[in-house]
């Protein structure tokens, strides 16, 4: 077991959905257990975070993190787990930009506590009482991690070696960067683990796409029915492909669903949301401005759409209060 | 408030406004100005850009419509504008902080004017809200 390399699987804020990716790689997945030691992966295995507070500094190679950053138990264990190990890799959307908790950042905390625990037509909390930190129960304390502010990508909370985004990330990604790490034949610190290019380049409907788009409406994928061949955008619905990164094996336009933007910004983009605006307003086929707010506030929630997966990196990261 | 200045971002396209005028002189007049060749050009990420780094305003001259050199970048700075001008509310920043305006003026002395107008306006407006700053504590009881 000693000369085998440590591997760390951790969810922070998720779902387990990127979890369950990790299980999605099948028998390859007997293979890696028996090629490394994995010694914490809070879904499937029985680890404490003990155990990773014994180790040294730096023994486990390589840690695999999903989920965004909220509150402090999140914080506390990726600056463990950065502590411990070579290699951090961002797993998923939500470590690597925020994902869609990280949509909570256009709302306050403010707003969020007082929705959930008192507006909320589903609860009733007559002495309107508010989850704190630490509280007194039968003389004994009661502590609770801190709630943020906002949500966090986890290169926003610790350094991060490696991306690999997916909301979750296929199967085939999670093989190829596993292998990279054994094999040794990673990319350059700070890249990311999947195509380069946007999803447009090797999306099949591409060749549908006309010369020069051109929308006088705009509809949503469940008011019409679309066609399974045709470029979502060239039949008038909202699809991120043109600013989304490529490598998903276009599982949700398969399916006839247009992309909704979990891989993130393409290589060298900061903020996809943006790089998607422009895209959509140069399809938008109007010249007066009653007809370009007819055809714009046909979207409902624009910002909402564009920064489905990555506001909390996004140039402007959430709401201002 | 009163001491308080607005900073103010202008891009403007050289195909309308200033082509004839003293680029210098006017420079001089107009703090944070970026002329540019065509209000197309100005990217959304640009806008935001403004914004991150401190911008209360940004005002964006574009050539009078049907008059764009490349057909209608001024046209697409428009469909932007409106669009950006939804995003901008969701994240808390009021849309009459982003103008644009289709115009023309070849010595550019309306450029000081329309900077004035638009910092006055976001003077009663007050500076941008900052994300991240200590937000008030959760109402608690």
């Amino acid at each position: 077991m000693a000369d085998k390399p440590k591997v760390a699987i951790c969810w922070l804020g998720s779902c387990g959905g990127c979890d369950e990716t990790v299980v999605d790689i099948n028998e390859v997945l007997l293979r890696v257990a028996n090629a490394v030691d994995l010694v914490l992966w809070p879904v499937a295995l029985d680890f404490k975070y003990d155990h990773v507070e014994a180790m040294k500094d730096g023994e486990i190679a390589l840690s695999i993190v999903n989920g965004h950053v909220r509150n402090s138990d999140q914080e506390e264990v990726a600056k463990l787990l950065r502590q411990k190990s070579q290699l951090v890799l961002a797993f998923g959307a939500c470590a690597c930009f925020g994902g869609t908790p990280g949509l909570a950042n256009f709302t306050t905390k403010e707003d969020i506590f007082n929705w959930v625990y008192r507006d909320a037509p589903t609860v009733v909390n007559p002495e309107g009482k508010y989850p704190q930190p630490r509280s007194r129960v039968n003389g004994k304390e009661l502590t609770l991690p801190k709630f943020y502010e906002h949500v966090f990508a986890l290169n926003q909370v610790i350094n991060v070696d490696y991306y690999l985004p997916g909301c979750p990330p296929p199967p085939y990604l999670v093989m190829n960067a596993v292998s990279a790490v054994l094999e040794g034949k990673l990319p350059p610190r700070g890249s990311t683990l999947a195509p380069r290019r946007a999803l447009c380049d090797t999306c099949p409907r591409n060749k549908t796409k006309p010369s020069r788009i051109a929308l006088k409406d705009i509809k949503r994928i469940h008011q019409v029915e679309a066609d399974p061949d045709v470029c979502f955008l060239a039949q008038g619905i909202i699809c991120l492909g043109p600013a989304t990164r490529g490598g998903c094996g276009e599982s949700c336009i398969s399916i006839n669903i247009p992309c909704r933007g979990c891989f993130g910004p393409v290589e060298g983009v900061a903020d996809s949301g943006a790089k998607f605006l422009s895209a959509l307003a140069s399809i938008i086929d109007a010249e007066d401005d009653e007809e370009m707010k007819k055809v714009i506030d046909s979207i409902d929630d624009p910002a909402g759409y564009f920064y489905r997966f990555s506001l909390p990196v996004s140039l402007l990261r959430g709401k201002r209060s | 408030m009163s001491s308080y200045e607005p900073k103010l971002v202008c891009f403007s396209c050289k195909f309308g406004w200033g082509y004839l005028g003293n680029e210098e002189a006017l420079a001089k007049q107009i703090k944070n100005w970026v002329p540019i060749i065509c209000s197309g050009k100005v990217d959304s990420s640009h806008i935001l850009t403004a914004f991150r780094q401190g911008a209360d305003g940004v005002l964006i001259l574009g050539c009078r419509g049907g008059d764009c050199h490349y057909q209608d970048g001024n046209y697409e700075a428009k469909k932007r504008v409106h669009l950006l001008h939804k995003i901008l509310e969701s994240y808390g920043i009021e849309k009459e902080r982003l103008r644009i305006e289709l115009s023309i003026d070849p010595e550019g002395n309306k450029i000081p004017q329309l900077v004035k107008e638009m910092s006055d306006k976001i003077a009663k407006l007050g500076p941008v809200k900052k994300f991240g700053e200590p937000a008030k504590a959760v109402a608690v009881a």
